[in-house]
C-alpha cells in the first residue's frame, strides 16, 4: 500500500504540458517560471539543441542527390511529398514518416508532423504576425463560426511579452490590419522589393508592402544572449536547425529558460492518449501515456494540464479522454469537437521580371521575406465574391543557374551565362483566410495504430468562399505587379492542394462564449473540466489570414498566468 | 576556407553562445537521428556508357576559366541520382539516349563520340537538343495531367472515400500522388534530362560553388542593396 503511494508520488507534478512544440514550450516556460513543478510529455525522441542538428552546418555539395528526392523517401514522406515539402537529405530527418504514423482521408488532407522535442518549432517558417481587431470580430460580424471571447485588447499585452522574449524581427508600419509589436530590427528589403514597393503603395491606395516580421533574432538582444543566443548569420538554413539559435524554436528559446528553473521534467518517446478524469472530483487528475518503443503504459498525475499536442492531436487526446461525465470527448458537451478544421489556402499569386536594377545585387542569405497586408474587404475595399481576405508573402531575387537550366544551349557561353547574377525577378502568392465550418472536421476511425491507438480520419475541405478570393489573390498580384513595372508577369492559382498544405491547422476545440458552442472559455479552460487547458491551434475561433503561431504563443503565456492564479486561489 | 575553420571563426566573433562540446560536435558531423536504411536500385550503367557521359557533361558544362563537368565529377553524380531518384523506365529510356548519341557518331563520322573533336560532338548534342523538343511537344502538358487526377483536385470538391493508409506513390519530380504508376509523368526527353541534372551537378558541385559561383558560407549579415562590382560571379546559394 505504501510502496503504491510513493509510486504516485514520484508519477505526481503541479503540472502537466503534453507536447513540446512551440505552445507546449511556452507553457512549460511559464509555468515553471510561476514555481509550479512540471512534467512536460513528448511523443518522440529527443532532439537535442545543437548537436541534433546534423545538417546544419553542410555544404551543398555534401548531399549526394543535390536535392533530388529518392524514390523510397517521396512513398515514405507521402504527405511532405505530395504538398510541396521536399523530403530531401538536408532535412527529412526533422520530419515525421507519413508511413509510420499513418491517418486517413475521406477528403485528401495534407498533415505534416514533426514528432521529436521541439516539435514543429524546429522547422516552422517563423513569420509571426498579430491577429488585428477585426480578426477577433470577424466571425461576430459576418455570421461565420462562433464570436471569440476575447478581443484584441484582451491579447495585446501577452502578444509584446512573447515578441519581447522570442525576439521578432520588423519595422513598425503603423497599420491597423497589422498591428505593430514589440521587434528586434527589421530586416532589410533589396532592389527589386523596394522598387515594387514604391510601385504599389503610389498605385493602390490602402495597400503596403512591408518587411517579413519573422522570429530570427536580426540583433540578438541582451533577453536573447542571456538565454545562449545569437544573431542571425543570414544563411537562410533554418529548417536544418540553427546551430546559433537565432531563430526561436523550443529548443533555443523556451526550453533552456524552464530548464534554468530546475522545476522541468521532460520524459520524450511517450503518447499521451488520454486525459483521466475523475466523476467523483469533477475534474482530471492526470494523463495516461503509451512508450512509443516499449508500448508500456503508464499513468502521470498533476492539478492542472496543459493540452499542447498540436491541434489536431490535442483533439484526438480529448477524443479518446471519455468518462462517465464525457462520454463523447473530454469537453465535447458542443459536439464541436475536432470540426471548425482551418488553414491558410495558398498556392495563388503571381510573378514577374525586371530588366532595369542591372547593377545591384544584395549579400546574405535572408531567411525572411516581404509581406503584403490584408486590404481586401478592409476599408474602402468591398468585395462581392468573398468574405474576409488574404495577404502575400513574397520575395525579389536575380535569377540563377537554377532558371538558366530550363533555357537553350550549352557549352562556354551557357556556362558562362549561368556564372553572371541574371534578370531580377519578384513573386508574391497569397496566404488566405478559411472560415470556420462543423462540417470540415477529423474523427477517431474504427482502424488502430500499432500502439493500438484509433487512428485519425480526415474529412475537410477549403469550402466555397475560397473560390472567389482565390481568383483575387491571382488578379490583384498581376495587377500590382504590373503597375510596379514588371514584365512577364505570370500568374498563378494551383487549385489541386488540399487542406493542411500551409501547415496552419487551426480549430478543432475551439474557444466560445457559451459551452453549448464551444469547447474552451476565454481562459482556454476545458469547459466542465476546469484544470486542463488548450492553447495550441485547437483552440482558434477563426483563422485570420496571417501565421498563427505568435498568437499560440500569446494564447499559452495569457493561460499559464490565468492558471497558476487560479491555482494559488484554490479553484482548480 | 574548410567546415571547421568557418565554425570557428564564427564562434569567436559570437563570444560564449555556443559551447566548445557543441562546437566540436557539428565539426566532427553527424547521423541524422532518423537514419534509414533501404534496399538500393540495381541501376548501374555500363562502363562504355559511363565514359561517354562523362564526355557528354564536359561538353555541356566544359573547362573554361574555371573546371568543367568532369574535374567537378558530375557523371557520378548524375549516376547516382538516376539510380535512386528516378523510376526503371525513365533510367532505360536515359540508357536508350546515351547509346542514340553513340549510334549517331559511328553513323556520321564511323568514330566514338568520345573520339570526336569539339565541333562534332557539340553538333551532335545539337541534335538531340533539338530532338528533345520535338519529344517533349508530343507530350501532354503537366497541368492537363494535375487536373484530371481526382486526388489533386480542390479538397472542398474532391470525392469523398479516398480511404489512404498505405505509402502512396508520389511523383518525384512533380510532388503529385499517382494511383496507377502507370498514369506517371511522360518520360523526360534524354537530352533535357542529362542537361538538367548536368546544369544542377556542375553548380551543386564543390568546383561550381566554389569557383565557377561564389559561395559564403556564413554571410554573417544581411544587405539588400549592394552595387554589383565589375565581373562578379553570381552567389553559389
Amino acid at each position: 500500500m505504501n510502496l503504491n503511494l510513493d509510486a504516485k508520488k514520484g508519477m505526481t507534478y503541479d503540472a502537466i504540458v503534453v507536447g513540446s512544440g512551440i505552445s507546449g514550450g511556452w507553457a512549460a516556460k511559464e509555468l515553471t517560471e510561476k514555481g509550479l513543478k512540471v512534467l512536460m510529455l513528448e511523443r518522440g525522441p529527443d532532439l537535442k539543441h545543437v548537436t541534433d542538428y546534423p545538417t546544419a552546418m553542410k555544404d551543398p555539395w555534401e548531399f549526394p542527390h543535390r536535392g533530388k528526392i529518392e524514390l523510397w523517401a517521396a512513398e515514405e514522406y507521402w504527405a511532405n511529398a505530395r504538398s510541396g515539402g521536399k523530403p530531401g537529405e538536408d532535412q527529412r530527418h526533422m520530419f515525421t514518416k507519413d508511413v509510420d504514423v499513418p491517418y486517413i482521408e475521406k477528403r485528401p488532407y495534407d498533415w505534416i508532423r514533426g514528432y521529436h522535442l521541439g516539435g514543429r518549432s524546429i522547422m516552422w517558417g517563423r513569420q509571426s504576425y498579430r491577429l488585428n481587431e477585426r480578426d477577433f470580430t470577424a466571425n461576430l460580424e459576418d455570421g461565420h463560426g462562433a464570436d471569440w471571447p476575447i478581443r484584441y485588447k484582451d491579447i495585446a499585452p501577452w502578444y509584446s511579452y512573447v515578441e519581447k522574449f522570442a525576439g521578432v524581427s520588423g519595422n513598425k508600419d503603423g497599420l491597423a490590419v497589422l498591428p505593430d509589436g514589440d521587434f528586434v530590427p527589421p530586416m532589410q528589403m533589396n532592389s527589386i522589393e523596394l522598387h515594387a514597393k514604391a510601385g504599389i503603395e503610389k498605385n493602390f491606395k490602402g495597400r503596403h508592402l512591408v518587411i517579413g516580421r519573422p522570429a530570427i533574432l536580426s540583433v540578438a538582444q541582451k533577453i536573447h544572449t542571456d538565454g545562449g543566443r545569437a544573431s542571425c548569420q543570414f544563411r537562410n538554413l533554418c529548417v536544418r536547425g540553427c546551430p546559433f539559435g537565432a531563430y526561436f524554436s523550443t529548443q533555443s528559446s523556451t526550453l533552456p529558460a524552464a530548464m534554468k528553473t530546475g522545476r522541468l521534467t521532460i520524459i520524450t518517446d511517450k503518447i499521451a492518449y488520454q486525459v483521466i478524469f475523475d466523476d467523483q472530483k469533477n475534474k482530471a487528475v492526470g494523463v495516461r501515456v503509451i512508450d512509443q518503443n516499449t508500448k508500456q503504459h503508464q499513468e502521470y498525475y498533476a492539478k492542472i494540464i496543459f493540452l499542447n499536442a498540436s491541434t489536431m492531436n490535442t483533439a484526438w487526446i480529448m477524443m479518446q479522454s471519455t468518462s462517465k461525465r464525457f462520454q463523447n470527448g473530454l469537453g465535447n458537451d458542443s459536439d464541436q469537437l475536432g470540426r471548425n478544421l482551418m488553414d491558410h489556402h495558398l498556392g495563388a499569386g503571381a510573378s514577374g521580371e525586371y530588366d532595369g536594377l542591372k547593377d545591384m545585387y544584395y549579400y546574405g542569405r535572408r531567411g525572411n521575406g516581404i509581406y503584403i497586408p490584408r486590404f481586401a474587404n478592409w476599408g474602402d475595399d468591398k468585395r462581392k465574391d468573398f468574405v474576409r481576405g488574404f495577404g502575400y508573402q513574397g520575395r525579389g531575387a536575380r535569377q540563377d543557374w537554377v532558371a538558366g537550366a530550363s533555357k537553350d544551349g550549352f557549352g562556354p557561353e551557357f556556362k558562362d551565362s549561368l556564372t553572371k547574377p541574371g534578370r531580377w525577378e519578384f513573386n508574391i502568392g497569397g496566404f488566405g483566410e478559411t472560415l470556420p465550418d462543423p462540417t470540415n472536421r477529423m474523427r477517431l476511425s474504427d482502424k488502430k495504430d500499432k500502439w493500438g491507438l484509433p487512428i485519425i480520419e480526415f474529412d475537410a475541405g477549403w469550402g466555397e468562399n475560397t473560390i472567389g478570393m482565390r481568383k483575387a489573390m491571382m488578379n490583384d498580384a498581376a495587377e500590382m505587379l504590373e503597375a510596379a513595372g514588371l514584365k512577364n508577369v505570370k500568374t498563378r492559382n494551383d487549385n489541386d492542394k488540399n487542406q493542411g498544405i500551409g501547415i496552419h491547422e487551426m480549430g478543432a476545440a475551439r474557444m466560445g462564449r457559451d459551452p453549448k458552442t464551444s469547447v474552451l472559455n476565454a481562459n482556454n479552460q476545458v469547459w466542465g473540466a476546469k484544470n486542463v487547458f488548450v492553447t495550441d491551434g485547437a483552440a482558434m475561433v477563426s483563422s485570420s489570414c496571417v501565421n498563427p503561431s505568435l498568437t499560440y504563443m500569446a494564447l499559452t503565456a495569457r493561460a499559464a498566468d490565468f492558471a497558476v492564479k487560479e491555482l494559488k486561489r484554490m479553484n482548480l | 576556407m574548410n567546415r571547421r575553420e568557418a565554425i570557428l571563426q564564427v564562434a569567436l566573433t559570437m563570444g560564449s553562445a555556443l559551447s566548445a562540446p557543441s562546437m566540436a560536435a557539428i565539426v566532427a558531423g553527424y547521423q541524422p537521428h532518423r537514419a534509414t536504411k533501404r534496399v538500393p536500385s540495381a541501376f548501374a550503367l555500363k562502363p562504355k556508357q559511363v565514359v561517354l557521359l562523362d564526355e557528354i557533361t564536359e561538353v555541356i558544362m566544359p573547362t573554361t576559366s574555371t573546371p568543367g563537368a568532369k574535374a567537378a565529377k558530375v557523371g557520378e553524380t548524375i549516376q547516382l541520382i538516376l539510380k535512386d531518384c528516378y523510376k526503371p523506365d525513365q533510367q532505360e529510356h536515359f540508357m536508350k539516349g546515351l547509346d542514340a548519341v553513340e549510334a549517331e557518331s559511328q553513323k556520321t563520322h564511323s568514330k566514338s563520340f568520345v573520339e570526336l573533336p569539339i565541333d562534332q560532338k557539340t553538333a551532335i548534342l545539337k541534335q538531340f537538343e533539338q530532338l528533345a523538343k520535338t519529344e517533349a511537344k508530343q507530350q501532354p502538358k503537366g497541368q492537363e495531367k494535375l487536373a484530371k487526377n481526382p486526388e489533386t483536385t480542390l479538397g472542398a470538391f474532391a470525392p469523398a472515400g479516398s480511404d489512404q493508409t498505405e505509402a502512396k506513390l508520389v511523383d518525384a519530380e512533380t510532388g503529385a500522388v499517382v494511383k496507377d504508376e502507370k498514369k506517371n509523368a511522360p518520360l523526360i526527353p534524354f537530352f533535357k534530362l542529362v542537361k538538367e541534372l548536368t546544369v544542377l551537378g556542375y553548380f551543386s558541385s564543390e568546383i561550381g560553388c566554389t569557383q565557377a559561383l561564389e559561395y559564403v558560407k556564413i554571410p554573417g549579415r544581411y544587405e539588400g542593396v549592394v552595387k554589383l562590382k565589375e565581373g562578379q560571379k553570381a552567389w553559389a546559394t
